[in-house]
């Protein structure tokens, strides 16, 4: 091996020219290839970051009964089956030393219906634990006006992504009562049709449930706000306390189980009185009358009894939920965690399932994933140019010194000598270059991290996969690169060393 | 004994459309430690001959054995290894390996032969090249050599494996007259000493003094011998 090295390098040297041409196209391989790969793994564990620390949880507890794991981004919606049984659930989570910390949520879409007799707008509604979710995820939400609702009270919280979504579709223009001016908040689209908007501080949401009927419930904008990071995504998601929430899509709220009384649809319709009952039977009235929460919310329908008293918070957790957020302790897989939580699951006959974030929040979820793909593709791309061009290269070299690679034949060198001294040369540029420009990416990742490039701009926060762009060269990266980087040598080399190998000794004598 | 026998043979190469027979049946002995010049005009087979012996070419029939071993029907690898380890070539343009010394030249063959210890390597090479004095140019690379001074360094490293033959085509035909005349002083100094058979081809008739045996071809066959 001395020897053919010894060759290499030499042959290196005496071919500068040709040399550097294929040294430069491995080192601007490898160091686009080392910086791409260090920018998406960057960007998914931002989104890990973002997203599963911020919005999701790094896996999602879904109820057996639930097929579909994209519970978040659904095509139109679609409802997430029911979850009950959540102390069960709780006690088990908090046995578990998988997880650190764990939210159940209600999810459901309900529409904002227009009071004005204008179109009604769907919005997405997260049902929470104000308390709880400000535990789980804390630091998650930028309170634009107002803020979060009083413990045990009724209230609703409006990103700005959904606030905007109304105001286009609706001319509604949703605000707390404790918000400044008239056109507070406002962005420069709605200030240009300040005449037309209508200002409203509570919310009439209907809610849809399987048993085909729907449910209102009024509610106070507590407060506006924006997500932290990929509001653009985000942004619309509302959320309101885990009570208005079930009542809102009709599931058993915590105040009836505990008074022995009827879920949210049924007690709705025991609610209505005479005028109510005709209309909704009559059909012209629908949808019926809101009921109202919040205490000082304004009464603009019909009067209905009193909102159900808070629940104490042990037995509010024996009401419906759809999903539980988990947070899994520092360093553990989600793949992994979900698949060992699932076991553990069975074991305590608990009919849940737990998927990841990933999957949980479907295309959005694999983004980083598509990102990488299209990435590879280009890399992939760029590899196959440069293999062309090396390949080029080495055919021109070994077509140059068929005379040097007969001699050495008739000499008594085999074909499997010629062979290793091509692979050596090329494998020696590519481990200089190669390695130089592996080197170099993983430098100037270095340097993009220690800057740390902040935005708030939404497309770039999907980019930088929060509102850092901080990308990161892991070690699975590194040997990405480098196994990249050795098989492009092995393509490149291949025909340049097949040629080669075919010079015999007679080309040493008939080229004399 | 004769260390290359050759029986009937031939070789035709195909020239377009045409074949053209380069040698016509050539019936050949040379004994051990002879030095043997090939005469004949260009064109005549000499080349093809050489490298048919020197397992370079194949022969389209007939038998060609060396040291009783026949060449005709050896692989691709049993050529290569008969080169290596059998035979020795001197060629007309001194094809040296240019990303090598003069010393590492003349060790190459023994490195592919992987028989010797590093350190035997360096000695035999060395003691070659003081032999065909160049002892003063060890560290020299090709292109820094005269044409006469690279001759003798394809003849160093021709012998330096202690082949049983050396084949050299044309070996002075790109010297001046007075370095060609000591290439074949030393070639014949070699074969006195080391027993090798040496094979030369030529068609300068200045140089046949320097042979103890004279084969004549002419039109791909023996004319005289």
């Amino acid at each position: 091996m001395g020897l053919i090295f010894k060759l290499a390098f030499r042959n290196i040297r005496r071919h500068r020219g040709q040399s550097l041409v294929i040294g430069a196209i491995l080192f601007l391989g490898s160091l686009m290839m080392t910086m791409g790969n260090g920018v998406v793994s960057g960007m998914e564990r931002g989104l890990r970051r973002t997203v599963a620390h911020g919005f999701t949880g790094d896996l999602v507890v879904l109820p057996k009964g639930q097929l579909s794991d994209n519970v978040f981004m659904e095509m139109m919606g679609r409802a997430v089956e029911p979850l009950y049984g959540y102390p069960a659930l709780k006690a088990a989570l908090d046995s578990n030393p998988l997880v650190t910390a764990h939210l159940p949520i209600g999810k459901g879409t309900v529409m904002v219906i227009n009071e004005d007799d204008g179109p009604s707008v769907f919005l997405y509604l997260i049902g929470v634990d104000f308390a709880r979710y400000a535990e789980v995820f804390p630091d998650n939400l930028r309170m634009l006006e107002g803020g979060l609702p009083r413990a045990g009270a009724a209230g609703l919280l409006l990103p700005t992504g959904a606030r905007k979504d109304i105001q286009r579709q609706a001319n509604l223009w949703f605000r707390t009562r404790q918000a400044g001016p008239d056109t507070a908040g406002m962005d420069d689209d709605a200030r240009l049709h300040t005449a037309d908007l209508s200002r409203k501080t509570d919310m009439v949401l209907m809610g849809f449930n399987d048993g085909n009927t729907a449910t209102d419930v009024r509610l106070p904008v507590d407060g506006i706000f924006r997500y932290r990071a990929l509001n653009s995504i985000f942004g619309s998601f509302a959320l309101t306390d885990i009570e208005s929430f079930r009542r809102c899509t009709g599931y058993f709220t915590d105040a009836e189980r505990s008074q022995g009384r009827l879920s949210g649809k049924d007690s709705v319709l025991l609610a209505l009185d005479e005028k109510g009952m005709d209309a909704l039977l009559g059909g012209d009235a629908m949808p019926p009358e809101p009921i109202v929460l919040a205490e000082a919310a304004p009464v603009t329908a019909t009067p209905v009894p009193a909102a159900p008293a808070a629940a104490p918070e042990a037995a509010l957790e024996s009401g419906a939920y759809n999903m539980v957020l988990l947070i899994l302790r520092d360093g553990v897989v989600p793949d992994k965690a979900a698949k060992a939580l699932n076991a553990y699951f069975a074991e305590r006959n608990l009919a849940v399932r737990a998927v990841t974030w990933q999957k949980a929040l479907g295309p959005i979820g694999s983004m980083a994933i598509l990102i990488k793909a299209a990435l590879t593709l280009f890399v992939t791309f760029l590899f196959v140019v440069a293999i062309i061009i090396i390949v080029n290269t080495l055919t021109m070299a070994a077509l140059e010194r068929t005379p040097e690679l007969g001699m050495m034949r008739a000499i008594g060198a085999r074909k499997g000598f010629i062979a290793r001294m091509f692979l050596a040369e090329t494998t020696v540029l590519s481990a200089l270059f190669g390695g130089l420009g592996i080197g170099a990416g993983a430098a100037g990742i270095l340097v993009i991290e220690a800057i740390r490039l902040t935005s708030d701009n939404d497309m770039l926060q999907l980019a930088f996969g929060g509102d850092t762009f901080r990308p990161v060269l892991v070690s699975g990266d590194f040997l990405l690169a480098v196994a990249q980087l050795a098989l492009v040598t092995l393509f490149a080399v291949a025909y340049p060393v097949m040629l080669a190998r075919k010079v015999s000794a007679l080309d040493a004598v008939y080229r004399e | 004994m004769d260390i290359i026998a050759i029986k009937v043979l031939t070789k035709d190469y195909a020239l377009g459309n045409t074949t053209v027979q380069a040698l016509r049946g050539i019936d050949l002995a040379i004994a051990k430690g002879d030095l043997v010049s090939i005469m004949g005009p260009s064109g005549s087979g000499k080349t093809t001959l050489l490298n048919v012996i020197g397992c370079i070419d194949t022969a389209t029939s007939g038998s060609v054995r060396i040291s009783g071993r026949e060449m005709t029907s050896l692989s691709d690898r049993q050529t290569t290894d008969m080169r290596l380890h059998t035979l020795g070539f001197i060629f007309q343009t001194f094809n040296l390996i240019p990303v090598l010394t003069t010393l590492e030249n003349v060790e190459f063959p023994l490195q592919l032969q992987k028989r010797l210890a590093r350190k035997e390597i360096r000695k035999r090479a060395e003691g070659f090249l003081h032999d065909v004095g160049l002892g003063q140019y060890l560290r020299h690379r090709p292109s820094e050599l005269s044409g006469g001074q690279r001759q003798r360094v394809a003849i160093a490293r021709a012998l330096v494996t202690h082949p049983q033959i050396v084949l050299a085509d044309e070996p002075t035909a790109n010297l001046d007259s007075a370095t060609g005349a000591t290439i074949l002083e030393l070639m014949k100094e070699m074969n006195a000493r080391e027993q090798t058979t040496f094979l030369f081809s030529t068609h300068d008739q200045n140089i046949l003094r320097y042979a103890r045996t004279v084969i004549t071809i002419k039109d791909g066959l023996i004319a005289s011998a």
